[in-house]
């Protein structure tokens, strides 16, 4: 009996031990910091940092793009919160709108950052209540960031040096 | 001292002998039961887990290099020989005369040991370039060789922990010293003599010392989980015995043998 309860705690343990072990190579944290982050992420707790977020916004609004990324990395360095990372798209966004062109890469940047947004959300939707901003969910983001990377006949159009930026 | 007196000396002795004797037998089988379903796997895993970490010279990240596929045709190697020298009783790990849950759980063993192999060699092979597939060629070579040999349980242990020894001092502290960041002139000298002469071939990427550090306790956890293994098979009762009664005991069901 004894025997037979050392074997199931036994594989009960090192099941456990093996799945953190296949999470981890999944997941590839390069510090430790991270592992604690991700293990976060998995259990449903992770936060980001509030204040860093509200510094950054407060850089977004003063259209100082660049910092208020940076600063959004920091407050979410796992990349886990949409919200965040819907911010962090909209930055992209505005720094790659030209009146004549769009700065191509950042444009993917920001494709790439309302993606991982739209992958944190249950339903792949999610609003944003800013009244300083003027797409208001990821799907108008993302629609608009694709727009920006379509090369049709209309970007000849000399009409279009009077579309504004959203 | 009257005879009754002496008499229930005697049998007072030899209850508590028995006593002692039985209370040994159980404290040894807790133990086997501990070393075979908690300490032999977690240490399997641990080499499992250790075997593809490095860290970056520059940014003293972690980086997760998962097994290469030669590590695998390795590890499959390796566990024939496991098997050829006796340093697994395969028949008796897994038999249908065993409780389910205890083949079960020799199942999962033997599979943390075939990774913990397989991470192990991808601890001392090196990344890549010519010397990955000179290092693997050498260690196929080797543990081939090794199938048609004659090997005991305690001489294979052996010669595993010194192919690997030998394996990371050539990767963790030759070739590391050879293409290290902090290297002397005579180092950057025979590293770039070594570099044009297999036209680039030998490159390999540089990690932190650290690395060694991991690579070489990972090794001496799996040698020493791999000394374990006999400890957790029962095996020094029936070592003591002549060999051909051994084998024939073996080859009884478990619940017909004299020694469990």
């Amino acid at each position: 009996m004894r025997q037979r309860s050392i074997q199931a705690a036994g594989i009960l343990l090192t099941f456990s031990y093996a799945a953190f072990i296949i999470w981890i190579y999944a997941t590839e944290p390069r510090t430790f910091k991270e592992v604690a982050t991700s293990a976060e992420i998995a259990a449903g707790t992770y936060q980001i940092d509030q204040e860093k977020f509200n510094s950054a916004l407060a850089l977004f609004r003063r259209e100082q793009f660049r910092a208020a990324r940076d600063e959004w990395l920091r407050a979410d360095p796992a990349q886990g919160d949409a919200r965040t990372q819907f911010y962090v798209s909209y930055a992209f966004y505005r720094e790659g709108w030209g009146r004549v062109y769009y700065d191509q890469d950042l444009i993917k940047q920001g494709l790439e950052a309302v993606n991982r947004a739209i992958g944190l959300t249950a339903n792949g939707s999610f609003t944003v209540d800013d009244p300083n901003l003027q797409m208001h969910t990821a799907a108008e983001l993302k629609a608009e960031l694709e727009q920006a990377t379509e090369r049709s006949w209309s970007d000849v159009n000399p009409f279009k040096v009077m579309r504004t930026r959203k | 001292m009257t005879p009754v007196q002496g008499f229930i000396g005697i049998i007072v002795t030899e209850y508590v002998v028995n006593a002692d004797a039985k209370m040994m037998e159980i404290n040894r089988s807790r133990n086997r039961a501990l070393v075979s379903f908690i300490v032999l796997p977690m240490l399997f895993l641990t080499v499992a887990l250790l075997g593809g970490l490095r860290v970056s010279a520059e940014s003293y990240a972690f980086i997760f290099i998962p097994p290469p596929l030669v590590t695998l045709v390795l590890a499959v190697l390796l566990s024939l020989l496991f098997v050829r020298g006796h340093l697994i009783e395969l028949p008796r790990w897994v038999a249908s005369t065993n409780a389910p849950l205890t083949n079960f759980s020799h199942i999962w063993m033997l599979f943390t040991l075939f990774f913990a192999s397989a991470q192990a060699f991808n601890s001392v092979l090196p990344e890549r370039g010519l010397l990955h597939w000179l290092f693997s060629f050498f260690f196929l070579w080797t543990l081939w060789n090794n199938l048609f040999s004659w090997f005991d349980a305690s001489r294979l242990v052996r010669s595993l922990a010194v192919l690997f020894g030998t394996a990371f001092v050539l990767k963790h502290l030759l070739l590391a010293g050879l293409y290290g960041q902090e290297r002397g002139w005579l180092q950057r000298v025979a590293g770039a003599l070594l570099q044009g002469v297999s036209l680039g071939t030998l490159d390999t990427p540089v990690f932190a010392p650290a690395s060694g550090y991991i690579s070489f306790f990972t090794l001496a956890l799996f040698v020493a989980g791999l000394l374990l293994i006999p400890f957790a098979q029962q095996r020094e009762a029936v070592d003591l015995a002549h060999p051909v009664i051994v084998e024939n005991h073996l080859k009884l069901p478990p619940s017909d043998r004299v020694i469990q």
